[in-house]
């Protein structure tokens, strides 16, 4: 039979020293970067390494691991690394920092009220997205608290698009004055119509 | 539960973006029914008595109620030959381009890493055996794993109900199978041999890496239980088991591209899997 069972056990994973991998994160070698990256996931002295490291990493299978490793590490100076990569001019680095701060929301929840009023536009959209896993209320206050002053189209369009699906009753009349104050821009009452009407069906059928 | 009502159009929209961005799990209007069946069940398991009630519980995970919806979705039955559609994929096309720099006699690896009560590992043992017909001019060890030391004890045992056997034609049964009393079969000793069991954990580096690198990976139904964070690592482990160009074989409602951006998708005529690129980018 083609079918062949090896005897052997599998081998042992061999940690590398913490040394090791912090050289290794700017190693001029992919793989040795990409295995630094891995490995300094399990060390939280590492994270100052890791997020200066992803500032200049150019392969984006390494960078997903840092972003990765960064997450793994999961404590609070670890997640405040991620957050200034969101203003990045580097599209692909602000994608990866949402990425990663989306897939460790109880950790990012606590930046978020900075982050939705931070003066970079694009900060404060990206900063949207992390409100969609938060609780029903908390989401809609926060979005609220924004939309309320918010000068940038496109952030509120953002804000909009998450209160569409998280937001509650309480949310309406924010909606409502955000229509007002926008009334000459079409598809942001276009936005608002529908996270109203959304909004408003769920809470007649709740 | 005949009381509870449907959700609405935009409703059931909505269900679905969310389910596609927090899982993965992909779902359209032509499984509208399917889905409706698992909404109402859990609709009335948590006594929500509407869609905006149950979504919130959903959305903000109270009391593990994600894990409760997927759960739905994921009947832990297992049977021989599930899924086969992906069984015919590995013959068709995954097989051929992962022995296209093999010599014959080279070894061939393949991981069914969550076996669970090992239907899947022996199934790709018989599939192979039966329906790709270089099978014996290549060495191939399959290695099958499971976080749950109790299913690889069963596994390793080999014995199954009638249930398990339901897509099997009797003269594979026959050809594969020891009968046993009471309605029970037993995988012959040759096959069962054949396959070797290890427990691991897919989010623990320390336990995927020694497993080394696999030709084809079979990883259904398993990512779709985990956390955000835990998804990420158990995508970047299996990438590392994997051989460049390897690939990787998920659930029928899985994406990968949901979970990480480091495979590529390569769709064939049976089925979507992804690959470790052959040549990293730089």
């Amino acid at each position: 039979m083609p079918l062949v069972r090896k005897p052997t056990l599998p081998a042992e994973h061999r940690n590398p020293a913490p040394a090791e991998v912090l050289a290794g994160l700017v190693s001029a070698s992919c793989d040795e970067r990409w295995a630094a990256a891995r490995a300094a996931g399990g060390l939280p002295e590492a994270a100052a390494a890791l997020a200066a490291a992803l500032l200049h990493e150019s392969d984006a299978h390494v960078r997903e691991a840092m972003f990765t490793s960064l997450v793994r590490i999961g404590t609070r100076d670890s997640v405040a690394r991620v957050l200034p990569m969101l203003r990045s001019h580097d599209s692909a680095l602000r994608t990866g920092a949402l990425d990663a701060l989306r897939s460790s929301p109880s950790a990012a929840h606590e930046f978020l009220p900075q982050l939705l009023s931070d003066p970079d536009v694009d900060v404060r959209i990206l900063s949207c997205e992390l409100a969609r896993s938060l609780p029903t209320e908390e989401a809609s206050r926060s979005l609220c608290a924004l939309l309320a002053h918010e000068p940038e189209i496109n952030v509120c369009a953002a804000a909009i698009e998450v209160l569409a699906e998280v937001g509650d009753q309480a949310a309406l009349p924010t909606l409502a004055r955000c229509a007002q104050r926008f009334s000459q821009v079409p598809f942001l009452e276009f936005a608002i119509r529908l996270a109203t009407n959304r909004i408003t069906a769920a809470g007649n059928r709740g | 539960m005949a009381e509870l009502p449907a959700p609405t159009e935009d409703e059931f929209r909505r269900l679905c973006e969310y389910l596609y961005r927090r899982t993965g799990m992909v779902f359209n209007e032509a499984k509208r029914y399917y889905v409706e069946r698992r909404i109402w069940d859990r609709m009335a398991a948590t006594e929500s008595s509407s869609f905006a009630i149950y979504f919130a519980r959903l959305r903000t995970d109270m009391e593990d109620e994600i894990q409760q919806f997927v759960n739905a979705f994921t009947v832990n039955e297992t049977y021989f030959y599930r899924e086969d559609y992906q069984l015919k994929c590995l013959t068709s096309d995954l097989m051929l381009e992962r022995v296209r720099e093999k010599q014959s006699g080279d070894v061939i690896r393949i991981w069914s890493a969550a076996c669970s009560s090992g239907e899947e590992p022996y199934s790709i043992a018989m599939w192979l055996l039966e329906n790709w017909p270089t099978v014996d001019d290549y060495a191939i060890e399959i290695v099958a794993s499971d976080i749950d030391t109790r299913v690889l004890d069963l596994a390793r045992a080999g014995t199954y109900g009638k249930r398990a056997l339901m897509r099997l034609p009797p003269e594979l049964i026959g050809k594969y199978f020891d009968a046993l009393p009471g309605e029970l079969w037993r995988i012959s000793p040759q096959l069962r041999d054949s396959v070797s069991f290890t427990a691991v954990n897919l989010v623990d580096p320390d336990q995927t890496w020694p497993h080394g690198q696999f030709d084809v990976v079979f990883c259904r139904n398993v990512l779709i239980y985990f956390d955000d964070a835990s998804r990420r690592l158990a995508a970047e482990n299996l990438y590392e088991n994997l051989f460049p160009g390897g690939f990787i074989c998920l659930g029928h409602t899985e994406s990968m591209s949901r979970i990480s951006p480091l495979f590529e998708v390569r769709r064939f005529a049976d089925a979507i899997v992804y690959q470790r690129p052959e040549i990293k980018q730089s």
